[in-house]
């Protein structure tokens, strides 16, 4: 009993310090910015769909914009149909409307406070690639790819949540079935992003 | 031992906890941030580049360079297509300026030396300090003395002014000065003025020492001229100079003359001219006669060793080839006679009536008010006798790139104060008292007038380094001119650079616009103005000619010369430019020492064995690379290398052979004799590594690099189809004599040997398709080829053509290639295991190199994209396939290592990650911040255990393709350029469309020069080579 005790406590020893041994070796790599970390429940929430999406540090509600409002995704995000990269929208544009709009509001006011101050609101991505994958926007806004196909009902969301999988399957599935389009073909060429 | 047992329970206890604690360890990603403008300029994109026209400034040439700058930051550099100096092209120097940029040793503060050790301090605190001892140097009657590189325009202009202000001289320093150049066309042709040889226009063109294609005058022009005169047939380029050097090995002859010997053989050549009246009758015949008599072709013959029949051949053939033209002046003949040598040349050119047609004066290189080393020595006279009392360096390295008699070193250590104004700290910034850090070229403004008339802009293409804090060093200069009292100078550069140019305005030809106008219009073109002729340039007699004497007790000539990676050696801390393969020995990351075999086997040496080399003057010690390409009396060392503080890259790399100088100068210009000494050779020496790339430079009748005989090229019929290597236009390796040579997929005849039936209408696809031949026409064990989906809708096979007859080894795409794709350097370690990562090298194979006919041949090697490649067939993991149209893909992210894609390889183009590259934390990491600010974001930095290999620029071709399809129309030839093909000076490379049958590639891969390497093989390759033009040698 006594030596089979000891087993187990070296294995679950043993299983902790591997645990903490690896969460500690994925921090960050120098020099990237720091972000403090979600406590572990509320990631956990997160994961298992309770609060859609990351938090943001302003609660921007695209519902409000891009749903009520019927703004464009293009005025804001321009660079979807002009580059590879679609842009975050700069301070200085939400505060083309918000200068005298909603000026009342706490989350306009956090807006204001980062213009005033000068400093620029780090968001949270929502859709991540790694790096080996060279996603072009401008392809697929000009071969009439909806924002919605891959980005979901953002004119719904109160708070952005990543609506599709992302996966290489899930790409690869719709390139597979425009293949043959008569306009826009789609390519399953691996190289068109992979290089 | 007690048994353990386990029940059941605890069993599912320990399970239940040990998962537990695997789960709790699964943190969540911790998500990435995206960080917004504040306010968003209006016309940044991010995704998007952007290109600024500026000016290189790695050489006194002054090429025209475009740069590409991706969110910020400068990642590219390529040549200006516009600019008259370059027309496009960059040499291996200008690619690797960003690596000057983005050096992870510039200085990062102001430092004040106390002692031997650097104390950072602020700006404010150093500005202060130089200005209180200027006054003090000022006040005791001293002189400031301002030390730049070689300048032109603004700067120039500013180092005039703040010398003046500040009471002193300014000394523009430049080693490779082309003082000799100038002063005898001074005594020529009665202008000090470089002239413009016209090689482009020439039939023969004679190289006395003269290193054109290299460092020599303005290289890449010259290569691209050289070029152009080499697609003609009937022209002949001879070298005559003592060690082959990467220019001679483009010759078709190499005469092996005794170092300091060329004067004789040109004037022997003049002799023959004029005394058998070949040439047109110039002016003063007599006078010119009188001045080579004595070089009749026997005397010459015993001076030279030049058979005096050669030297009479050689006259003929000079004057008889309308117009020819005859060049010198470079570094490695440069001796205690270097005008007479360069106006023996000019007298040479005279006499064949040259002068007016291939020698003009139409066209300038500005090196107006360069400083030779006599007046380093005149300076160092001053301070010794206490003249001096401040000195300020910008720029050059003098305690590096002249010989310690010179004084230069010595007399630094007398100045009483010393500031460098410098962006890394070097031999000559580690002597000064105050460094000051200032901007890169390419962070700054300026301009720069390296051919006189033409106004080049440097502009910069990115704010400064934010980790750097540095200062435009134009801002410097004149916040010492404003300490010294001269308030009427503007109060920053850049205003400084605008008033000249508002007042050069209308003598550009901007008159009548608004000055932002015709700002804004020469940013974008990057340079105005058009070549200024000079006038007044006519034959002014004769000079005296005297031939060099090499001083020392050794019996072997010592042979100094630059290298196209290193020039007088401010690149050497560029790794890429350590890591590119020397032309000649293909050796990297360090020196070597050339002998002959002859005298290799006398002191009982291999290549790679260490040897002594020792003068009166000092002692250096290298591996020898033996070859017959240097004469057996001469041992030649490169320059560039043995930098003793110059950042972790070349400090302690290589050895300094201008150690081993003795003092002599040509007393006429007052340059440094760089050829002046004998050196005693021995065996032995402090162990060192000799690595190369490539150790074999025999062909063994692989026909790599084939030639095409000049006979079949000027129609005489009856030598197409023999004597040719390699065969003519058969692309199966036909024999001589017509059989066809049997192939493994055609050793059974039946149903696929015979060309397939093709459907009406039915399009062979693109991929399919090579220069090599047709899918349809002979059918390999493939089955029919995929006609549908995106195989069947692809509407381009990228394929290239790479003229062998123009490539010249200058490397500059193997650099273009590294700063586009990311492909890191991996330091001498790995290369003696063969495993450097270049994605094409430049193949170097030595037919004949001599003396007499000379045959050297330049194969660029990268991917050839074979339309039936052995790679594809035997990936497990199909990471590697040939894609619709019609390139080789590497997919790094599905390689799983196995490498037995390069294993099949039969051209060895593929390049493994061996270690990690691009992890920072790993010491093999090789993009150290800020040199990872370089890296291009189209392409993945590729992480171990993963193959790579050339993507013919895949992301250019997306993006030029994306281009078209925004403005919807077809791709135009010419639009989409791979780095490599848009680098090459000599326009080497192609790269186009071969399913258009208009593009040049595929003209030129269906021309009558057309091979391929390997062919027998049956790869099909993508990549077509053209045989190079073997030109015949009369006896």
């Amino acid at each position: 009993m006594n030596r089979k005790a000891s087993v187990i406590a070296f294995v679950i020893a043993t299983l902790i310090a591997g645990t903490v041994a690896f969460t500690q070796s994925q921090a960050p790599p120098p020099g990237s910015i720091k972000v403090p970390a979600e406590p572990i429940v509320k990631s956990l929430l997160v994961q298992l769909g309770d609060t859609k999406g990351p938090t943001q540090p302003i609660a921007f509600d695209h519902s409000i914009h891009a749903g009520k409002l019927g703004m464009d995704c293009l005025y804001c995000h321009y660079a979807a149909e002009k580059s590879p990269i679609a842009n975050i929208p700069a301070v200085s544009t939400c505060m083309g409307c918000h200068k005298i709009a909603m000026t009342d509001r706490p989350e306009v006011q956090k807006l204001a406070g980062y213009f005033q101050r000068g400093e620029t609101p780090q968001w949270n991505e929502v859709y991540h690639l790694p790096d080996h994958v060279k996603f072009n926007h401008v392809r697929h806004v000009k071969a009439g790819v909806a924002c919605q196909t891959c980005h979901g009902p953002v004119q719904e969301m109160k708070q952005v949540y990543q609506y599709s999988s992302l996966k290489m399957g899930w790409c690869v599935s719709c390139h597979r079935q425009n293949l043959n389009h008569p306009t826009n073909p789609a390519s399953m060429d691996c190289l068109v992003c992979h290089h | 031992m007690s048994e353990i047992v386990f029940n059941r329970r605890d069993f599912l206890k320990l399970l239940g906890i040990g998962v537990a604690g695997a789960a709790s360890g699964c943190a969540p990603r911790e998500s990435e941030k995206l960080i917004p403008y504040l306010v968003a300029p209006q016309d940044i994109l991010p995704g998007v580049a952007y290109w600024y026209a500026s000016t290189c400034g790695e050489c006194s040439s002054g090429c025209g360079i475009l740069v590409k700058a991706r969110e910020g930051r400068a990642i590219k550099i390529e040549g200006n297509p516009e600019h008259p100096v370059n027309a496009g092209g960059l040499c291996a120097r200008g690619h690797a300026a960003l690596q000057g940029l983005y050096d992870p040793d510039r200085l990062k503060t102001p430092m004040i030396r106390e002692g031997t050790t650097w104390k950072p301090i602020s700006w404010d605190e150093a500005l202060s300090r130089i200005a209180m001892e200027l006054a003090q140097s000022k006040a005791g009657g001293k002189q400031m003395a301002l030390i730049t590189g070689h300048e032109t325009g603004s700067m120039a202009s500013l180092a005039a002014d703040v010398a003046a202000a500040a009471g002193g001289t300014h000394l523009a320093f430049e080693p490779f000065g082309m003082d000799a150049v100038r002063e005898a066309s001074r005594r020529t042709f009665g202008v000090a003025e470089i002239p413009h040889y016209d090689i482009a226009s020439s039939e023969f063109v004679i190289s006395f020492g003269a290193d054109f294609l290299e460092t020599w005058g303005n290289p890449v022009y010259q290569a691209r001229q050289f070029a152009e005169m080499r697609r003609r047939p009937s022209t002949r380029f001879v070298a005559v100079e003592p060690r082959l050097s990467n220019t001679g090995a483009n010759a078709d002859e190499w005469i092996a003359i005794p170092a300091g010997a060329e004067m004789a053989l040109a004037l022997g050549l003049a002799h023959v001219i004029l005394a058998d009246n070949l040439g047109p009758s110039p002016d003063g015949r007599g006078a010119l006669m009188d001045a080579v008599r004595e070089y009749t072709p026997e005397a010459v013959e015993a001076r030279t060793g030049v058979p005096a029949a050669k030297v009479r051949e050689l006259a003929a053939a000079f004057v008889h080839a309308r117009p020819s033209l005859a060049v010198a002046g470079g570094v490695a003949a440069q001796s205690e006679q270097a005008v007479a040598m360069v106006a023996a040349v000019h007298l040479l050119n005279h006499v064949a009536g040259n002068v007016g047609r291939t020698v003009k004066f139409d066209r300038l290189m500005n090196h107006e008010g360069t400083a030779s080393l006599a007046d380093l020595q005149k300076l160092g006279e001053d301070v010794s006798d206490g003249k001096v009392g401040m000195l300020v360096v910008q720029g050059p390295n003098p305690v590096y790139a002249t010989p310690a008699w010179a004084g230069f070193g010595a007399a630094l250590e007398k100045v009483p104060f010393k500031v460098a104004l410098a962006t890394s700290m070097d031999e000559t910034t580690s002597q000064c008292d105050v460094v000051l850090p200032v901007l890169h070229s390419l962070e700054t403004m300026g301009d720069a007038e390296s051919i006189k008339g033409v106004y080049s802009i440097v502009q910069p293409s990115m704010q400064k380094l934010p980790m750097f804090d540095a200062r435009p060093a134009g801002d410097v200069l004149l916040a010492l001119a404003h300490g010294a009292g001269a308030g009427s100078l503007p109060a920053t550069w850049s205003a400084y650079v605008e008033n000249r140019w508002k007042g050069m305005q209308s003598r550009v030809g901007g008159a009548g616009q608004p000055f932002d106008v015709f700002w804004n219009e020469t940013l974008k073109r990057g340079f105005v103005g058009r070549p200024a002729a000079a006038s007044g340039a006519r034959w002014s007699g004769p000079p005296t000619f005297a031939a060099p004497e090499l001083r020392g007790a050794g019996e072997m000539a010592l042979v100094v010369f630059p290298t196209v990676n290193f020039h007088d050696g401010r690149s050497a801390n560029r790794p890429w430019l350590q890591e590119l393969p020397d032309a000649t020995t293909k050796a990297v990351w360090g020196s070597w020492a050339e002998i002959h075999p002859a005298t290799a086997q006398k002191l009982g040496v291999q290549t790679g064995d260490v040897v002594t080399i020792e003068s009166e003057n000092g002692k250096v010690s290298a591996p020898a690379y033996v070859w017959a390409g240097v004469r057996e009396d001469v041992v030649a060392i490169p320059l560039g290398q043995g930098h003793t503080a110059y950042g972790r890259y070349a400090t302690g790399r290589g050895v300094n052979p201008l150690a081993l100088l003795a003092p002599a100068q040509d007393a006429a210009s007052g340059t440094l004799a760089y050829l002046s000494t004998k050196v005693r050779v021995t065996k032995g020496g402090p162990a060192m590594d000799l690595v190369r790339t490539q150790r074999n430079q025999d062909q063994a009748d692989r026909e790599i690099a084939q030639v095409i005989p000049v006979a079949a090229l000027l129609g005489g019929a009856a030598a197409a189809g023999h004597g040719a290597e390699g065969g003519g236009s058969d692309s199966h390796g036909a024999a001589a004599n017509g059989h066809p040579v049997a192939l493994p997929s055609q050793t059974r005849l039946g149903k696929y040997t015979e060309p397939r039936q093709m459907k009406p209408g039915e399009k062979i696809p693109a991929h399919a398709v090579t220069a090599f031949e047709q899918e349809h026409k002979v059918r390999g064990p493939r089955q029919i080829p995929i006609t549908e989906g995106s195989y069947g809708g692809a509407k381009h096979r990228w394929a290239m053509a790479i003229d062998i007859n123009s490539c010249n080894g200058c490397g500059a795409c193997v650099t273009a290639c590294y700063a586009e794709n990311n492909i890191p350097f991996v330091g001498p370690e790995p290369i003696k295991r063969g495993r450097e990562m270049s994605w094409i090298r430049i193949e170097r194979y030595e037919e004949k190199v001599s003396g007499g006919p000379n045959d050297v041949r330049f194969v660029p090697m990268m991917c050839q994209h074979c339309g039936d490649a052995p790679c594809e067939t035997v990936c497990p993991v199909y990471a590697t396939y040939h894609n619709p149209e019609g390139l080789n893909a590497q997919v790094y992210n599905r390689c799983v290592g196995t490498r037995y894609c390069s294993n099949n390889c039969p051209y060895k183009v593929r390049a493994f990650n061996f270690f990690d590259y691009s992890a920072p934390e790993k010491p093999t990491f090789a993009f150290a911040e800020p040199l990872n600010w370089q890296l291009n974001p189209d392409v993945t930095v590729r992480s171990k255990g993963v193959m790579e290999k050339c993507t013919m620029c895949v992301q250019r071709i997306l993006e030029g393709k994306g281009h078209a399809r925004d403005e919807e129309r077809e791709l135009r030839d010419g639009e989409i350029q791979t780095a490599c093909a848009q680098s090459c000076p000599a326009q080497a490379i192609v790269f186009g469309d071969l399913m258009d049958p208009e593009s040049r590639v595929s003209k030129l891969s269906h021309g009558e020069r057309r091979y391929w390497v390997l062919s027998e093989l049956n790869t099909k390759p993508g990549v077509t080579y053209l045989k190079k033009i073997d030109r015949e040698i009369p006896a």
